[in-house]
């Protein structure tokens, strides 16, 4: 063997490893073939079909078919390209922060082992998992952005063609900007930081370009190739290639990502993947938290004064205090779990609470649909600040020890995530009253609304966390496969639709404030509802396991009763 | 008559260290381990045993110091061809029967006249009539076997080794010793971290961590175990 590693018969070392790498790709992919149930890949494709068709369908009947006015065409048209890019923008953050976390690339855990551990080039090695990654998210991507052109179509003058073709391109450079400026960060080993201060600059860029109603960005440009079937502007195109150029960027780089994060993420996404088939929305948020790093503090932000003073061995006398704080050991317990909360849990938090209150005043204006953006903002809100919840929920083993029924606990963690859902919804009226120029009515009618969405989208939360995921050998296992499926799409959703609830008040006062009636008298009512729906949450919380075991004893009785009858 | 080549040191670690923020994993580190040497590494749980093995292999990524594997930086082409890694929980693939996870792992290597020595590994270690057999359906021990062999068929100069008995029957453990003794007869460098206090008296040198410390570096006759890990 020569010294580059070069055999009798010419081939290099590299060679060889790549011949082996494409030899085990495919005696795999062989593998896989004869295990192919084509029944099953039928199945999948008419579960698939008939999800996207409803999809569309709900998407159309929201958007409608009226024809937008020629001042507001005029006005897209000028105007709209930035907050096109805005949602490139978006992607294009979350591909930045995905690689400053080692992402986005998922290699098996074995591939990491057996593969990057050998003396190959990991360029080689790579480059084949990469292209079939961003394979699958081109075409993902490509698909969104055709059915937004779709959509687009329905309301908007141009060519069909060339909207399902321009949304299509959006789509596809969306997502390859996305994956490149992932591996680039990945790969060029930049880091969380640098990755979420790059996120940060590109969705302000892309803000920026949005308020002051210009198109500088990559991201802008890329959002004005979408507006092509009611205008070219030729400079536009630059945002594609700038898309290209850090694909090319992130290839060129992709053999010094890290094999530390490789190993992380090839274990969490699997688990990840697995919970998700089992809906188990529980241990796929705990897990994303461990994909991100977001782990607890190891020294809180405030430090709850203790509950005996230091030096309580030595004390004979009871601390009046500490007597006093004893009485409410799971509100504490509560506080010291979200003070251990990285400072990124309570920015998402206040981040989503803006967030609903702007979709709010997106509805006032007249965008119906963003009262479920909102609604599903404070569910994920929800989400993070049930933890006090979730985490006793998450170790059965421990409550069966506890003095109290399960459903009191579960009622009483819940109080310092009402907190904090509160604040949420403080910070989502701040921002409603923000781009309202703090209007009076904004002041009146959020005011009034900001507490109750807010604990409906904790309840909304608190629903998905007790009722965790469907379990293994319910009776659904009997039914038929449509019903069954019919029965979990019920589980996933009813949360979501709770928490949206809790935003429809805001539907009521603005159809007052069409007709000049009153508004906040008009919603008053609704909202009261709300509080009972948030009511009825919580007695469900409370008593939901003992009605289930009243509710088995029932049917135990049941059958008792008919065979007696019988016998 | 020319002078000698001086050998390059198995495993050079220059404050190697490692920490999670607030939590250290392994305090710098300052570590030589000559060509051909036996060493034992022992210690509690959470002492660092694990997070030394991981970054000298590689797949860990230090957060002070560097090391290197006769010579070249962990992690280069050079290294990685030089050094296996045998972790404590085996990863495979799935779908590969045994036999291709050899044939696989071989290739990738370079290793010349691999199948008699799968024929020889696959005896050693009991596998023999399982070759064609998938290792995902394999119980613990098995699976670790499959490791070892995957670990040992290769070229290697360093064998870094973690916790090996762990899931292993009695004949297991044997005849992973003996392969490891093999190893070393052949020139190999060999550094295992284990909890088997008995192991620790077939090794040249004994290296106890504590809290990411080292707390002892010498031949194990020197010290009492017991002192070392409680």
């Amino acid at each position: 063997m020569a010294d580059d590693g070069s055999t009798a018969d010419g081939s290099t070392a590299d060679g060889r490893a790549g011949r082996a790498l494409r030899d085990l790709r495919a005696a795999r992919r062989r593998r896989r073939i004869a295990a192919f149930d084509p029944f099953e890949a039928l199945y999948r494709a008419y579960v698939t079909g008939i999800v996207l068709g409803v999809a569309v369908l709900v998407l159309s009947s929201i958007i409608g078919d009226t024809r937008v006015a020629a001042p507001e065409v005029a006005r897209i048209r000028a105007h709209g390209a930035p907050f096109v890019g805005l949602a490139v923008a978006l992607a294009w953050a979350v591909g930045l922060r995905s690689g400053g976390r080692g992402g986005p690339l998922v290699v098996e855990a074995a591939d990491v082992r057996h593969v990057l551990l050998a003396p190959v080039d990991r360029a080689l090695a790579l480059r084949g998992p990469a292209i079939r990654q961003l394979r699958f998210l081109l075409l993902v991507g490509g698909g969104a952005g055709a059915v937004a052109g779709l959509l687009a179509l329905r309301r908007l003058p141009g060519a069909g063609a060339a909207w399902v073709l321009s949304g299509a391109a959006v789509g596809i450079l969306g997502v390859a900007g996305a994956f490149g400026a992932a591996m680039a960060v990945s790969g060029l080993r930049l880091g969380r930081w640098v990755g979420g201060l790059a996120a940060l600059a590109v969705l302000t860029w892309s803000s920026a370009d949005a308020a002051l109603r210009i198109s500088t960005s990559p991201a802008s440009l890329i959002g004005g190739l979408a507006l092509w079937p009611l205008r070219v502007r030729p400079q536009e195109p630059v945002g594609a290639v700038v898309a290209l150029v850090l694909v090319a960027v992130g290839m060129a780089v992709i053999g010094r990502s890290s094999l530390e994060a490789s190993e992380r993420r090839a274990g969490l996404i699997g688990q990840i993947r697995f919970a998700a088939t089992l809906q188990d929305l529980r241990t796929v948020i705990v897990l994303r938290r461990q994909l991100a790093q977001e782990l607890p503090r190891q020294r809180p932000w405030v430090r709850l004064r203790r509950t005996v003073p230091r030096g309580w061995l030595g004390a004979q006398t009871a601390h009046t205090g500490a007597a006093r704080r004893r009485r409410f050991p799971v509100w504490r317990r509560s506080w010291h779990g979200i003070m251990r909360w990285p400072g990124l849990r309570f920015g998402r938090v206040a981040v989503l609470g803006a967030a609903a209150g702007l979709a709010l005043v997106g509805v006032w204006r007249g965008t119906t649909p963003l009262v479920v953006v909102a609604g599903l903002a404070l569910y994920v809100a929800g989400l993070d600040a049930v933890e006090p919840l979730a985490q006793e929920v998450d170790h059965p083993d421990r409550m069966a020890g506890y003095v109290v029924p399960a459903g009191n606990l579960y009622l009483r963690t819940l109080a310092a995530p009402a907190v904090v859902m509160v604040a949420a919804g403080g910070i989502g009226l701040l921002a409603a009253a923000a781009v309202t120029g703090g209007a009076t009515l904004t002041w009146q009618l959020g005011g009034t609304l900001a507490v109750p969405a807010a604990l409906a989208g904790l309840g909304a939360a608190a629903i998905s966390v007790v009722k965790g995921p469907p379990p293994p050998l319910s009776p659904q296992t009997a039914m038929m496969p449509e019903a069954a499926g019919a029965k979990a799409m019920a589980r996933l959703l009813w949360p979501p639709i709770v928490a949206t609830l809790g935003t429809l008040p805001i539907l009521a006062a603005r159809d007052a404030a069409r007709h000049h009636h009153p508004a906040w008298a008009n919603m008053v009512p609704l909202v009261q509802l709300v509080v009972v729906l948030v009511v009825a949450v919580a007695l469900w919380v409370r008593w939901q396991e003992e009605a289930h075991v009243w509710f088995d004893q029932q049917l135990a009785l049941s059958g008792t009763g008919a065979s007696a009858a019988r016998g | 008559m020319p002078e000698p080549e001086p050998v390059e040191p198995a495993l050079v670690a220059h404050q190697l260290a490692k920490d999670y923020g607030d939590l250290v994993a392994l305090h710098p580190l300052d570590l030589v381990v000559p060509d051909g040497q036996r060493v034992v590494l022992v210690g509690h749980n959470g002492s660092g045993k694990t997070t030394l093995l991981r970054m000298v292999a590689g797949l860990l990524e230090p957060t002070g110091g560097e090391a290197s594997v006769l010579g070249s930086p962990v992690g280069s082409i050079d290294a990685r061809a030089a050094l296996s890694y045998l972790p404590d929980s085996p990863v495979l693939y799935d779908d590969l029967s045994v036999l291709e996870h050899i044939e696989y792992v071989c290739r990738l290597h370079d290793a010349e006249d691999w199948e008699r020595r799968a024929v020889a590994l696959l005896d050693v270690l009991g596998l023999a009539g399982r070759a064609d057999d998938l290792p995902s359906r394999f119980s613990r021990g098995l699976r670790q076997k499959t490791a070892i062999l995957l670990g040992l068929i290769r070229p290697f100069s360093l064998l870094l080794v973690d916790e090996p008995f762990v899931g292993l029957d009695p004949p297991g453990r044997a005849a992973f010793i003996d392969l490891v003794d093999e190893a070393s007869e052949a020139g190999a460098t060999t550094v295992v971290a284990t909890h088997q206090l008995d192991y620790v008296q077939q090794a040249e040198r004994l290296i106890a961590l504590r809290d990411g410390a080292v707390t002892f570096d010498g031949p194990p006759g020197q010290v009492d175990l017991a002192d070392l890990v409680g």
